[in-house]
């Protein structure tokens, strides 16, 4: 009985031992800063340094567009909501306001979605044929359009 | 032409005059005998199978596989835990890197992650 037991605790502590050390080994890092970002683009796609070094740069060169568009959207989301707002409350509807701001909610959303593309455009063109497909498809069908646009070379 | 007489005819003519009376304690003792039954036939049972596991792991071969099988379980339970989070950290990158690169994304850190960028 003593042998039975001691083989059974055996077979449970080797068991849970493997579990965990082959658990704390392999765990993915979670994604908290860029540098996680570009390690994942790096190892999933699998990047030369060049490449990286490359698609960091236009990353990095269009950041400051990307962000006065972030900027602006979330200043037209606040516009809109404070819109809103009022038409609730009120009940009344500014009409020429409301299509003014449709307007330019329009051309934002257009320049911001050029600019996403463009951007999108020029990091597939560092890449080799089957890293650009895996890298639009991880995107998803909004990215279509840009894979039909680029050679297929 | 007269058919001899076969032994048997008299004791079946025998058996059917004579009804026999079932003994007094035939029930009780039944009862007693399913009982006892009952009760002897499960510890029998159990003390059966740990009577098998404890053969089993009196051979050291079977110990050792016992113990391989056990490592073997562990660490195929750990791979799918670490495929499942690998998934899950896929998508929560793709989220993250749309973020990065879409201002329409509806999500409040994208604003946070484009200022982390350009950041010198």
């Amino acid at each position: 009985m003593k042998r039975t037991i001691l083989a059974l605790s055996l077979g449970l502590v080797c068991g849970l031992g493997a579990h965990q050390g082959w658990f704390v080994t392999h765990r993915p890092r979670p994604v908290d800063d860029l540098e996680s970002q570009w390690e994942w683009m790096r190892e999933d796609l699998r990047l030369d340094e060049t490449q990286v070094a490359r698609i960091r740069a236009l990353h990095e060169q269009s950041s400051p567009q990307l962000l006065a568009l972030a900027r602006r959207v979330a200043q037209m989301r606040r516009e809109f909501a404070a819109f809103e707002k009022a038409r609730r409350s009120s009940g009344e509807v500014d009409f020429l306001e409301f299509a003014r701001y449709v307007d330019q909610q329009r051309a934002l959303d257009r320049e911001c979605v050029d600019s996403t593309r463009r951007l999108v455009a020029a990091t597939v063109d560092v890449m080799r044929p089957e890293q650009r497909r895996q890298y639009l498809a991880s995107l998803g069908p909004e990215f279509e359009a840009v894979a039909a646009s680029v050679p297929k070379t | 032409m007269e058919k001899p007489q076969d032994p048997l005819d008299s004791l079946l003519d025998r058996w059917g005059d004579t009804t026999l009376e079932p003994s007094e304690h035939l029930e009780a003792e039944t009862w007693r005998r399913i009982a006892h039954a009952a009760t002897t036939a499960e510890p029998e049972r159990r003390a059966g199978w740990l009577a098998c596991i404890e053969v089993a792991f009196a051979r050291p071969s079977f110990t050792v596989a016992f113990v391989a099988a056990c490592v073997l379980l562990g660490l195929f339970l750990a791979e799918a835990r670490v495929s499942h989070l690998q998934e899950a950290r896929s998508r929560q990158v793709v989220q993250h890197y749309l973020r990065l690169i879409d201002p329409l994304v509806e999500d409040a850190p994208g604003v946070k992650v484009v200022a982390e960028v350009a950041k010198p």
